[in-house]
């Protein structure tokens, strides 16, 4: 095993890799940054690329544009307010506020340095624990599924405070359009209303390029200013965006990265379910809560070293044991297996070499990304210099480029649309589009986690013994419970505060 | 709201009205393809229903380094994916008949869907050039699991019924067809658990959450010393697992399986038909597309058009039958 990661390592540095994985790794940041075209669909490219290549040397080319594009997204993002993946939603919520401040460098070189950090974190967790994690993985059945599902939206109530009852209902309408297609247990079609497109259901991307792209562009055109915000580039940002993390993100960071690398493993949950409770969290944990979606930086250090935590640790049930967890690390394992190479735990015993060279390569990467993606930053924040009137026309010719590109499917596009309209209709009247989101995302896995686990309690004869007597629910349970309980007892020992104060 | 405002939502309101109606219209039959002197000349477009990266997708990448040789023209794949292969299923049912649109399709998926729910295709729909891919079903366990035998499994679901798990692909899907007709030949009854993809359900199978699976040979095969395979549907013993008792050898009258073809839409014009039989043949036959298709762990097994929609009949006529039996059926 030493003798095999010793070549790794020397593989990973061997110039012409070097060379390959900067280039995958621009195209996987522009790729990202591009709302619309996703990680999923930049390495589903790649890979008859890497036909005519040594194996690791096509995975390093995989990884690289992975990771480019997880990253990647958070500049469009926080630029111009429109998430580049689904992961980078949450990077918006401050991002955004932030380059409206005028500090739209300082928010992607943030975003930037955290994702680089998360990265190597992921990427550490699989070089020395996937074994262990991905026994992990493995315990997780249909109710815990279940639970994180319902842990994950009671983060609405963090991410709607003070508009608590719009927040509900975005999250509500969330998990309804989630609903609409094919019954995951009958396999009846239902909510389809007779229309044949709808078939397929409402997939998560166009929703998200709609609510999120095509509302902004509208919110432009409606605002009709000439610029989307004031942008003069600030000296010595590097120093001060170091200074700030070395200071003030320590924690916010490694437990991001954690959480990140977590629900990384879990196949059915990834890089946007991860950032979500990663951006919680950082909320909860934090001094000033008020400031988040305000533009609090720590926001963007949540968000986006969490997603890039996945990367790799999305890439563990794949490695360790042939199970693909994410839909890159599907595309991924089409890829390793068109060379030959059988994943699993052989990888690292038939093939060590490659295996190790493939993830010592993620971080030198990850490395390469605090570079490329500097100069990349310099470039993308120009954007801010181009009159809005034509972002809005890019964006919208990106978007539904983006809605279609994704299942090649012409009715994706109107999803796109209509959901754009419906998204600037109600963030008018205030309802902010991060809760129904959440639903979508956050909508099949709970269904199917309840729908399967009342099979299993109907075999096994317990209600209780399936939904609450397994360790990890009992565990998520108790989340739920403390995340719906701590900010009402929180509020109560305000109010008496306040009272005996005023008394 | 200013005028702006209004001038683009309505711009976009006419795009939609246009987008809504182009859907459901989208891409009507043409005629049969012209004669030409020369087919193909032009590039191949091949509809992949599943996502890239999947085992559909991987299969078709290996025929697809042949075909240049073969054809002399590119395979274009492009993925039609959703509604377990529907959307894709439909898209090439109604796609031109020019010979340049051909597509894969999955068994039993093609049969079972229209039977299920109104679909806008049936197995009348396709023009079958040939069958390069019969992934055949199978019953496993985890290694450390009390059931030694199909029969352990079997007697104990007699004694408890209900109360064993089998985890399932889907509803409607290969799997579960494998599994009531597993369940209708032994009088027994388990709960099936249908989880979203294979992985799901090798995930369900390691972490102990079902108490066994129907699965296919090529989900399980990467890890063969982790499981215990039970039985396998073939009417011959494998040739990638040998050691695997046949359902026959077990008294089971029962072979089934997911298997991979390609096919045209129907009014394909029948030289052009013959052309592409001809051509996808020689690529299955191929010494060097067989060693690949060994490499990814997909069990090839070619069988020509002809053969395909006269079994595709059988099929459908047992899967009416044990639907039925079940109550499952689409009442329309």
């Amino acid at each position: 095993m030493l003798a095999d990661f010793f070549i790794g390592f020397q593989n990973a540095l061997h110039p012409m890799n070097i060379l390959i994985m900067s280039l995958a790794l621009a195209g996987g940041i522009a790729i990202g940054t591009l709302p619309g075209l996703s990680a999923t669909m930049g390495v589903a490219l790649l890979v008859p690329l890497t036909f005519g290549m040594d194996p690791a040397t096509g995975l390093l080319m995989l990884g690289a544009m992975y990771t480019g594009a997880i990253y990647g997204g958070a500049n469009s993002a926080i630029l111009i307010n429109t998430p580049g993946t689904p992961s980078a939603v949450c990077t918006t919520f401050d991002g955004y506020p932030l380059t409206k401040q005028g500090k739209a460098d300082e928010a992607l070189f943030t975003a930037l340095v955290s994702s680089v950090i998360g990265g190597i974190i992921g990427t550490i967790f699989l070089l020395v624990a996937t074994q262990p994690l991905a026994l992990v993985s493995l315990k997780f059945g249909s109710p815990e599924y279940f639970w994180m599902a319902i842990f994950g939206l009671t983060i609405i109530s963090s991410l709607s405070e003070g508009n608590m009852i719009k927040g509900l209902l975005g999250g509500v309408l969330g998990l309804l359009l989630a609903t609409i297609g094919i019954d995951p247990v009958t396999g009846h079609s239902r909510f389809i209303f007779d229309y044949r497109p709808l078939i397929g259901g409402i997939t998560l991307i166009p929703a998200m390029i709609g609510f999120f792209s095509f509302a902004q562009v509208l919110t432009l055109v409606d605002e009709n200013q000439k610029y989307l915000a004031e942008y003069s580039p600030n000296k010595g940002v590097i120093g001060k965006v170091f200074g700030h993390m070395l200071k003030f993100s320590k924690k916010n960071l490694l437990r991001s990265s954690l959480i990140g690398t977590f629900v990384g493993i879990l196949p059915g949950a990834g890089g946007n379910v991860a950032s979500f409770v990663a951006y919680n969290e950082a909320k909860r944990w934090s001094k000033n809560p008020e400031t988040f979606g305000k533009g609090e930086i720590e926001g963007v250090v949540a968000s986006e070293s969490s997603n890039n935590a996945t990367v790799s640790s999305s890439l563990i049930p794949l490695l360790s044991l042939g199970i693909p967890g994410s839909p890159v690390a599907a595309v991924l394992l089409g890829g390793l297996l068109i060379h030959g190479l059988q994943p699993g735990a052989k990888l690292f015993i038939q093939t060590g070499d490659i295996a190790y060279t493939f993830i010592i390569g993620l971080i030198v990467a990850n490395l390469l990304m605090l570079f490329i993606g500097f100069l990349g930053m310099r470039l993308f924040a120009q954007v801010l210099n181009v009159p809005s009137h034509y972002i809005a026309t890019i964006v919208i010719v990106l978007s539904v480029i983006g809605s279609y590109a994704i299942r090649n499917n012409l009715f994706d596009i109107v999803i796109m649309i209509v959901c754009g309209i419906v998204g600037f209709i109600t963030l008018k009247v205030g309802f902010e589009p991060g809760p129904l989101v959440l639903g979508l995302i956050l909508g099949t896995l709970a269904e199917e986690g309840f729908s399967l686990s009342l099979l299993m309690a109907k075999a096994s004869g317990s209600m209780f013994g399936t939904f609450v007597a397994r360790p990890i629910s009992a565990f998520l349970i108790f989340m739920c419970i403390m995340a719906i309980v701590s900010p009402i007892y929180v509020r109560v020992k305000k109010s008496r505060k306040n009272k005996l104060e005023n008394a | 709201m200013n005028k702006k405002l209004i001038a683009v939502l309505l711009i976009i309101g006419f795009l939609l009205t246009l987008g809504l109606t182009g859907c459901q219209k989208a891409e009507e039959k043409q005629d049969g393809g012209k004669t030409e002197e020369k087919y193909p000349s032009q590039d191949i477009t091949v509809i992949i229903p599943f996502t890239a990266g999947g085992a559909s997708d991987v299969q078709a990448r290996i025929v697809e380094k042949y075909f240049k040789e073969e054809f002399g023209v590119n395979m274009i794949i492009t993925y039609k994916e959703g509604a377990g292969g529907e959307v894709g299923f439909t898209e090439l049912a109604k796609s031109k008949t020019d010979g340049y649109v051909i597509g894969g399709l999955n068994v039993p998926h093609i049969i079972l869907q229209p039977l299920a729910r109104e679909t806008e295709f049936n197995i009348d729909s396709f023009a079958y050039i040939g069958q390069m891919v019969n992934d055949p079903q199978l019953v496993a366990v985890l290694k450390d699991s009390k059931y030694n035998t199909l029969q352990e499994l079997i007697d104990d679901a007699k004694a408890n019924p209900g109360r064993i798990t089998l985890g399932n692909v889907g509803t409607f899907s290969g799997h579960h067809i494998a599994s009531l007709n597993f369940m209708n030949l032994t009088g027994t009854e388990f709960t099936l658990i249908p989880y979203k993809g294979s992985a799901d359900q090798i995930v369900a199978l390691q972490g102990g959450h079902v108490n066994a699976i129907m699965g296919n040979l090529n989900d399980v095969m990467r890890d063969m010393d982790k499981y215990k395979i039970l039985g396998i549907t073939t009417d011959e013993r494998h040739y990638l697992a040998p050691e695997v008792p046949t359902f026959k050898e077990l008294g089971l009258d029962m072979t089934q399986g997911i298997t991979r073809l390609f096919a045209a839409p129907k009014d394909i014009d029948p030289a052009r038909l013959a052309r592409l039989k001809e051509g996808f043949e020689k690529i299955a036959k191929n010494p060097e597309y067989l060693k690949d298709m060994e490499k990814i762990g997909q069990p090839e097994e070619w069988k020509d058009g002809e053969k395909v929609y006269a079994d595709l009949k059988k099929e459908v006529e047992t899967a009416t039958k044990l639907l039925e039996e079940y109550d499952l059926l689409d009442k329309k």
